[in-house]
């Protein structure tokens, strides 16, 4: 018998039955019909943003789909700001303002709300729902919090699905070099030599896919647990990966959003995305277990540059939390990491201020050893997770040491190297996965 | 309302506003005398066709002595009669046989030029010093008037032509073979009110003016629409109403509804114009399955005088216009209606009703339902009651202007000629040619697109309230379902139109309305009274609904 | 008089014939119980294995810590214990019906009293293991915490933590198996009261020092580097 892909989407296999729509719901479907392009903003409190993201994504649906059929969905996940007030005023009747064309259909605007227990997932899954009634081609997904959006990453999201037959888009983003430091040293690598995919925004908050893609994964009972456990954007990327969909990256700008009142922490947010990467890696094990080396991804997009902010960074700090960690999680750390890895992190807490360096080798050789030891609950997942953040501090905190004169170009070298380090020492990270306890 | 009180009389001076027009051209009608060419005679014969199928009025395309080389809107003789076509005499029998059946006759009036072969060109041309000189606008130089664009983008390089007898430049807005007449000259507007004037008193009730924008010159304007122009429009409106009450101007300006409006004055200039944009949104609302193009043009449409009335049409004698829309739109109307780009002719598509519609008598009888349920007196253009098709081979706009198509016969019974000697090759492919689609054939048939369009066309006479309602469109959440009350006293209809390939649900918010009981108006069926809830209505693949709401 | 010996040595020989007599059967029975017991008790070893690995007990209790614990305190695999416990348990209890089987009266008292014991002293096992847990866990989140907001003293907080929830065990357990009731009830008072002001007393001088580093802090801004400026997404 063949060994079941733990990911597969089989249309056998059937999902949990979906909610019943609302009728409010059903009915705006039914009034927008067969659309080519259904584009979905999720919500929850985004009063101030959300009117902009709704504008831009019109005006690009306008500028760059002028014969498409065409909607905009907004779920809302039970806001008590006014956001649903604000989308319904959203409507732009007169695009002359902004552009050149009139669009030549109606644009149809739906709203409705999702069941924000379910999390992120209850919001995918309206999409997914709509994206199958409505026979949409493309679906994209934007966040309600962008400041920079533009009505062109309308085009760079959608384009290569309408026109390119591409099945997933994940995004590309103008980072300053200390921005997603987590992202580019942590988790595009370890996700690039495990599914053998060149992507550099594998967490990305905006994404595309076909609406074939939509309706396997509708039908598919697992992958909706794994959308809950990894997020959406990770979630729908894998699974497209992992079924052999076509999938590119688009180029889309500067990714600045409005921050919060209430951000949350490091903590929450290292134990999120690296809990969300290692419960996929363990999820896809059948489909990462047997590549390796990596492929290029077909790319979209013009990546042009503009002065970012500069990122201040707190190095002491940084440092000092790899230290502190390193004193004082020994036990845990001893339990998690092999002899030799321990020893050498060890020994790199003893180093000057000044003479730091964390190889990458040994980074991912500790990475790939938590990843295993998540694998094998060494201890409790939450707990493995934060034991992994100080040794973060120390890798980033070396990153920073040595690239702070270093231009874009320098950078990005620098950590090719890393996911290089990363696609050399996969066969360890097999090893010590099927390593018996 | 019963017929005699819709019976459009004499008596009645907005009776264009309750027409339904017929535009056909003479030498395509019928050919009496077997020399290949329609005439007078014949068209006289076929009125039993016209009155037949419901029509109130006919347009006759030019039918003047002309070299036609633009089919007849380069006149060499304004008041005669082009002598393939007849003499003024089967033009007096057969305008008194129409008026007897109740049947307007219009006729062309091409004030803006002349041939060059006209006698007042020859003698304006033969010498800088003749009287008639003035007549024409000549110069010098090519630097006059540079602002104004060049219509037939085609075929002129530029509005201005050499003429080697008089050695200087003559001005004209379409084919150089057209020279303009020049309106400032006062001798030329008593000259044209005098041929205006032979025809009115032989009894035409009205005049199609050609090109109306472009009647006078101005320095550092684009010589459109200039102040001038309307002068020029509103002495003659003057002169009519004095002496011919009941005769109409219907204005040929193919621009911009608000830029439209001043040819109707303040009801003393055009009786009717017609509306351009709005024919290409409504073939471009049923591609895109979206009403959308259709309300916008409507509510773009501003407000005309009591006494005046937008013409209306599907399909004309020209190609279908794309002047009047956006770039976006006229690729998106090209790919969708002239893939082939032989189909392609200026800024238009020259093809008929029935191959736009690639012969889905569905679609085409939505066009036409719209057509005649919209604001507005429809125009129908000769042959697309049987849905004749078109012959992209024949050049410019011959192709949508083949020979009508009356039975299977020799020569589908247009002609007794020898088929090679006809005007133009009948149209004889298996799909419209004339041994399938002809005006025989389809009278037999209760089912025919002929019949059908005789009983829409009775239902449209049927009440003023398509002629003369107000119009208000429903906003169903649906945009592939354009609902629309046209409301004209007390009378009410709801026209409910599905412009889209495949079965809709619309729920219409008829709130206003509730209590009111809709009737089918084609089969008389009763639909369930309008309460306070959304109606729910729905329609197959362009499928429409008219009904009028009664209180009972 | 040698009758009489002979008398009596046979009397005592009949005695003892009539008491082996008796006794043999009995002794059979304790022997048949206890084979019996202990072929049960491996059976429910076996069962007991079998129903753990099947609940996954193993990667509970290595996600709670307790393979952890128990590795550092050179003990078997959770499941292991768990199994050899059921094993124990259950073979005492036929042991225990075995000897009383005998018919002995005077141990009959004392293996209804170890019997009757033998279930609280379980519960405050229980009670001591899972407390053990708890405390081992609670500790390991305080340390994590403690050390990934930079706070100094992690080892010192998650200890505290660790003991107080032993203290809070311990008692428990103590209060199930009753023993010296109100003795113990004082002790741990005087116990608890002690740790707690030492506690104080730690914190606040700790404190001072940390309440003068976050002090200066907020009121040198230029100084504050806050980490956040950095996005790690």
């Amino acid at each position: 018998m063949m060994k079941a892909n733990p990911i597969a989407i089989e249309p056998g296999v059937p999902g949990p039955e979906p909610a019943e729509l609302p009728d409010d719901f059903l009915r705006q479907l039914t009034a927008a019909g067969e659309v080519d392009i259904l584009l979905f903003v999720p919500s929850l409190n985004n009063r101030d943003t959300i009117g902009h993201v709704m504008n831009a994504l019109q005006l690009g649906l306008v500028k760059y789909f002028p014969r498409e059929r065409t909607a905009v969905l907004n779920a809302d996940g039970g806001s008590h700001d006014g956001t649903p007030q604000v989308v319904r005023d959203s409507i732009i009747t007169d695009f002359r303002a902004f552009l050149a064309a009139n669009p030549l259909r109606t644009m149809h605007r739906i709203t409705a709300a999702y069941d924000n227990s379910k999390g992120s997932w209850g919001a995918l899954e309206l999409l997914l729902s709509a994206a199958e009634l409505m026979r949409a081609k493309a679906c994209a997904v934007v966040s309600p919090d962008l400041l920079s959006i533009a009505p062109e990453w309308v085009e760079s999201l959608v384009r290569p699905i309408r026109r390119q037959e591409f099945d997933f888009v994940a995004p590309i983003y103008h980072r300053h070099k200390y921005e997603g430091l987590l992202i580019k040293n942590l988790v595009a690598p370890v996700f690039r030599a495990a599914y053998g995919f060149r992507i550099r925004e594998p967490m990305g908050s905006e994404f595309a896919f076909s609406g074939q893609l939509a309706s396997r994964l509708l039908e598919s009972g697992g992958w909706q647990q794994r959308c809950c456990e990894v997020g959406p954007a990770l979630g729908v990327m894998a699974a497209a990966i992992a079924n052999d969909y076509r999938t590119c990256q688009s180029f889309l700008g500067p990714r600045i959003y409005q921050s919060r009142r209430q951000e949350p922490d490091l903590v929450q947010v290292f134990q999120d995305s690296v809990g969300a990467l290692f419960q996929g890696l363990e999820a896809d094990h059948a489909c990462w277990a047997n590549r390796d080396g990596s492929s290029q991804v077909p790319t979209f997009g013009f990546e042009y540059s503009v002065a970012l902010q500069p990122v201040r960074v707190s190095r002491k700090r940084l440092l000092q939390g790899f230290r502190l960690g390193v004193e004082e999680l020994g036990a845990i750390l001893e339990a998690i990491l092999a002899p030799d890895t321990w020893r050498a992190v060890q020994d790199l807490g003893k180093l000057s201020d000044g003479g730091f360096h964390f190889p990458d080798e040994l980074w991912v050789r500790v990475v790939y050893e938590f990843a295993a030891s998540y694998h094998r609950s060494v201890l409790a997942r939450d707990h493995l997770l934060q034991a992994l953040l100080p040794l973060y501090r120390g890798k980033v905190f070396s990153f920073v040491m040595e690239t702070e004169r270093a231009t874009t170009a320098e950078v990005e070298n620098r950590l090719e190297e890393l996911c290089l380090a990363c696609e050399r020492l996969k066969p360890y990270l097999v090893e010590r996965w099927s390593q018996e306890k | 309302m019963t017929d005699a009180s819709t019976r459009i009389s004499d008596q009645d001076s907005l009776w264009y506003k309750d027409a339904i027009i017929y535009e056909l051209h003479v030498r395509a009608f019928q050919d009496s005398n077997g020399d290949g060419m329609g005439d007078f005679r014949g068209l006289t014969q076929r009125l039993d066709h016209l009155e037949q199928l419901g029509v109130t009025a006919l347009w006759l395309l030019p039918f003047y002595p002309s070299p036609l080389k633009d089919d007849g809107y380069d006149i060499s003789d304004y008041t005669s009669i082009h002598p393939s076509y007849g003499t003024l005499d089967d033009f007096r029998t057969f305008l008194d046989a129409a008026h007897t059946r109740g049947l307007k006759v219009i006729t062309e009036l091409v004030l803006n030029h002349t041939s060059d072969q006209h006698t007042w060109f020859q003698e304006s041309r033969s010498s800088r010093d003749n009287s008639r000189r003035d007549w024409y606008v000549w110069s010098d130089s090519v630097d006059r008037y540079q602002q104004a664009r060049i219509i037939f983008l085609d075929s002129e390089l530029s509005n201005w032509a050499w003429d080697p007898v008089s050695r200087s430049y003559y001005w004209h807005r379409f084919f150089s073979h057209q020279p303009d007449l020049n309106f400032d000259c006062p001798a030329v507007r008593e000259e044209m009110w005098k041929v205006m004037r032979f025809w009115l008193e032989m009894g035409v009730d009205g005049f199609r003016v050609d090109a109306v924008p472009y009647l006078v010159e101005r320095e550092g304007t684009s010589c459109e629409s200039l102040p001038e122009t309307h002068e020029v429009l509103k002495s003659l409106r003057r002169r009519i109403d004095e002496s011919f009450a009941g005769k109409i101007l219907l204005a040929e300006a193919n621009q911009w509804p608000s830029d439209v409006r001043p040819y109707f004055g303040d009801g003393d200039e055009c009786h009717m114009a017609f509306h351009f944009p709005l024919m290409p949104r409504m073939f471009m609302a049923v591609r895109l399955e979206d009403r959308k193009p259709i309300i916008d043009i409507l509510e773009q449409t501003p407000q005309i005088p009591e006494t005046c009335q937008w013409a209306t049409f599907l399909r004309n004698h020209d190609e279908l216009t794309l002047e009047m829309v956006t770039d976006e739109e006229r690729d998106y109307m090209y790919d969708e209606y002239a893939k082939d780009k032989s189909a392609r002719l200026n800024l238009g598509i020259r093809r008929r009703l029935a191959p736009l519609m690639e012969n889905d008598r569905r679609r085409i009888e939505l066009m036409t339902s719209m057509l005649l349920s919209l604001p507005g007196t429809p125009i129908i253009y000769y042959g697309d009651e049987i849905g004749m098709g078109d012959n992209l081979y024949l050049g410019d706009r011959n192709g949508v202007r083949t020979p009508m198509q009356w039975s299977g016969g020799w020569n589908a019974g247009f002609s007794t000629a020898d088929p090679e000697q006809l005007y133009s090759a009948l149209i004889s492919n298996p799909v419209y040619g004339y041994q399938v689609v002809n005006r025989e054939s389809q009278r037999r048939s209760e089912h025919s697109l002929l019949s059908w369009t005789q009983h829409i066309l009775g239902v449209r006479k049927s009440s003023r309230v398509f002629s003369r309602g107000s119009i208000e469109f429903l906003s169903a959440a649906n945009h592939r379902v354009l609902a629309y009350v046209r409301q004209w006293n007390n009378e009410r209809v709801l026209v409910v139109n599905n412009l889209s390939s495949s079965a809709q649900a619309a729920e219409l918010d008829l709130r206003h309305l509730a209590g009111s009981i809709p009737i089918e108006l084609f089969g008389g069926s009763l639909f369930p009274r309008i309460g306070q809830a959304p109606y729910l209505l729905t329609l197959g693949p362009y499928q429409f609904y008219w009904f009028r709401l009664r209180r009972f | 008089m040698a009758d009489t010996i002979m008398n009596s040595l046979k009397e005592m020989l009949n005695h003892l014939a009539a008491a082996v007599e008796q006794f043999l059967p009995r002794l059979l029975v304790m022997l048949m119980i206890i084979i019996v017991g202990w072929l049960i008790a491996i059976l429910s070893k076996t069962i007991a294995r079998r129903a753990l690995a099947l609940a996954k007990f193993d990667a509970l209790s290595e996600s709670a810590g307790t393979a952890q614990l128990l590795r550092n305190a050179a003990l078997p695999a959770p499941r292991d214990l768990v199994a050899s416990l059921t094993f124990w348990v259950v073979w005492i209890v036929f042991l225990l019906l075995g000897i009383d089987a005998l018919g002995v009266v005077s141990l009959r008292d004392q293996i209804s009293q170890v019997l009757l014991f033998l279930p609280q002293i379980f519960v405050a096992v229980l009670i001591l293991f899972v407390g053990f847990l708890l405390a081992n866990f609670l500790a390991r989140a305080a340390l994590l915490a403690a050390v990934n907001a930079n706070l100094p003293f992690a080892r010192l907080l998650a200890g505290s933590v660790r003991f107080l929830v032993v203290l809070l065990t311990v008692s428990m357990a103590l209060e199930q198996i009753a023993l010296a009731h109100r003795t113990v009830l004082i002790a741990f008072t005087i116990l608890f009261g002690a740790v707690m002001l030492g506690l104080a007393i730690a914190f606040g001088i700790a404190s001072q020092h940390l309440a003068r580093q976050v002090l200066q802090k907020s009121f040198s801004p230029g100084e504050a580097e806050k980490e956040e400026e950095i996005t790690h997404l």
